[in-house]
């Protein structure tokens, strides 16, 4: 694992900011952290970059330890905050050419293109830009580096819908050319569309991981049904879950389709839909207080 | 990378030092402009109307305040040379850790591989080589003034009569005219390099300051509460040394304020008149017995709380945790 954290705590008194979350991240993966506010995301990755000091646990960017050897594991991270502040006074090309400067691997020609890409006016100051503008900026700088490990927090909040896609591109760009992306956002349908995996936070805890190729090939199917809930054959009891929906229909969640339509056929159903299961509802599953009754 | 970052640093800082240092400049100039037009019987007549408990308000005797080299050194402890420094010290020191915080520039910066001691170290550093340019400032205005200047100073012609006064191997010289008025230049009624232990004893001042600023900018994540502390310290401080000085009984309250040791006139009372103890951790009388702290006691002193300050604000900055900007 490129980047691992073992039983990782952060308490402030009596607020536990993040629980023994312990998470891995594969070289060349792009690792997606979803959650609402106060879920310990930033918490997470503050801790990463060494902002802070753990409570207990500890954790690794390539084998360097965030606290013990923070700087050489900061030489393999390139960091986003959420909301960049950056230096008013100076204008948006010195703010790259600072950025690319002050580590080993800056690169201002790639600083450049990726402004270029983004359309940014580089010779406009800082104190000037709009929020979104800045956050574009602070991505550009963050990109430019060579460093093996992208950290991006919540990246495309402040911007407009042509420059996400501009961003996802990007993230995806950085992952063909092997870099590792953590990558934390509230917008589920970004997250599915640029990672590999993701990790559910809850009040500080990481209470579910999801490999997004497996959740591509489960399917959900709504059928409306008269009758109880029939029982599930034992072939797939262990691939089907089962549930009423609010509106009494039948919710079916399937991991293999063309069984689970097969044992269908063989009710009496009347309609049946079938959507492919998005992040939305393993989401849902942690943070929409629903039960899931199998 | 680090120069990187110094180079960031002076160019946040450039312009305020740049006006501190064309004040302290100008201001230390004007002094020796406005000495140089006060002849020293006037000064004298002045003092004089003085009540004499005023005394215990100046660290050096009135009767060397009214030469040229006491008139001057007072500058050293005006507002606009003391607050020049103050300005500078408060605001720089103050910036190193809750003013980026505040601003939220550390965050994008402590991204990059940099240590957070060259992070402050870089701080530091243009911090202390300011506090140094500014002391320096201080005495290039004295020395451009003495360089400049010439006194204004009354003269009595009169005839030297060849009539010995009994018992005393003098002459008496009998005035027969108006008293005329002749300048004569600074530079050979002064000597510059007597105010340059008066010019380090601010530097080490500034540095406390400093010092003292950082330190307390270190914990926190607002630099307005740094800077309100920071001067409310320097208030009480002030207070402290004023009480002290006022009252016999209250004279412990001077050893609580580190303003004690910030003395220039007393630095160039010695250097013009104890030459040799210019440099000196004591001052000795003739027979080697102890008559007092020197001028680098009080150099070090200052020097000492910045330094240790500096070393307390980088261990808890090195420890502590940075919280998101608001």
């Amino acid at each position: 694992m490129f980047v691992e954290t073992h039983s990782l705590t952060k308490r402030y008194d009596k607020f536990v900011a993040l629980d023994a979350c312990s998470l891995g991240v594969e070289e060349g993966e792009v690792f997606g952290l979803l959650g609402p506010n106060g879920a310990g995301k930033t918490t997470l990755l503050r801790l990463l970059l060494g902002y802070l000091q753990p409570t207990s646990g500890h954790a690794t960017i390539g084998g360097r330890d965030c606290q013990m050897q923070s700087v050489a594991a900061r030489q393999l991270v390139s960091y986003l905050p959420g909301e960049a502040r950056l230096y008013r006074g100076m204008r948006g090309r010195d703010v790259l050419r600072f950025f690319s400067d002050v580590r080993q691997g800056g690169d201002f020609r790639q600083a450049l293109r990726f402004a270029e890409r983004l359309d940014l006016e580089l010779a406009r100051r800082v104190a000037f830009m709009s929020t979104g503008m800045r956050q574009k900026l602070a991505f550009a700088a963050t990109m430019s580096t060579d460093s093996p490990l992208v950290i991006l927090d919540e990246p495309t909040a402040n911007l407009d819908p042509s420059v996400r896609a501009t961003v996802s591109e990007m993230i995806t760009e950085a992952k063909s050319g092997g870099r590792t992306v953590i990558f934390s956002s509230h917008v589920l349908s970004e997250v599915e569309e640029v990672c590999d995996r993701v990790a559910i936070l809850r009040a500080g805890k990481c209470v579910h991981t999801q490999v997004l190729s497996e959740l591509r090939r489960k399917h959900r199917l709504a059928a409306s049904f008269v009758g109880d809930v029939p029982t599930v054959p034992d072939e797939l009891r262990e691939s089907l879950r089962v549930w009423r929906g609010v509106h009494g229909e039948l919710i079916i969640e399937a991991d293999e389709l063309s069984s689970s339509l097969r044992w269908l056929a063989t009710l009496p159903v009347t309609e049946i839909r079938a959507e492919p299961i998005g992040l939305r509802s393993v989401y849902d599953r942690f943070h929409a207080n629903r039960e899931a009754t199998a | 990378m680090i120069h990187v970052l110094i180079r960031r640093r002076i160019d946040e800082a450039k312009w305020l030092l740049a006006a501190c240092s064309i004040a302290m400049i100008w201001f230390c100039w004007l002094r020796v402009w406005l000495v140089s037009r006060l002849d020293t019987g006037r000064f004298k007549e002045i003092l004089d109307l003085l009540p004499s408990d005023w005394q215990r308000y100046t660290p050096v005797d009135f009767a060397w305040l009214i030469t040229y080299e006491g008139r001057i050194s007072l500058a050293y402890d005006e507002l606009v040379v003391v607050g020049c420094v103050s300005l500078w010290a408060i605001a720089r020191g103050s910036d190193c850790v809750s003013g980026e915080l505040g601003r939220g520039t550390l965050e994008m910066l402590l991204a990059q591989p940099l240590s957070r001691r060259a992070v402050m170290l870089s701080q530091t550093g243009v911090t202390v080589a300011g506090v140094a340019i500014l002391s320096f400032c201080a005495w290039f205005g004295t020395w451009c003034g003495i360089h400049t200047m010439s006194a204004k100073q009354m003269i009595q012609p009169g005839f030297d009569l060849p009539i010995p006064l009994p018992f005393l191997g003098s002459r008496i010289s009998i005035p027969f005219a108006e008293p005329e008025t002749v300048y004569v230049p600074m530079v050979d009624l002064v000597d510059a390099s007597l105010f340059i232990p008066a010019s380090v004893n601010l530097c080490m001042f500034g540095l406390m300051l400093a010092g003292f600023s950082t330190l307390m900018s270190s914990w926190d994540r607002y630099r307005w509460r740094t800077i309100g502390i920071v001067v409310g310290i320097y208030m009480l401080q002030i207070v402290f040394k004023l009480f002290g000085m006022s009252a016999d009984e209250l004279v412990w309250l001077k050893y609580l304020s580190a303003f004690t040791a910030y003395e220039p006139e007393s630095l160039v009372q010695i250097a013009h008149q104890l030459p040799e103890f210019t440099w000196s951790f004591t001052l000795r009388n003739t027979d080697g017995s102890w008559r007092g702290y020197g001028p680098m006691s009080f150099h070090a002193i200052l020097a000492s709380i910045g330094v240790i300050s500096y070393l307390l604000a980088l261990r808890i900055f090195s420890r502590r945790d940075l919280p998101a900007p608001l």
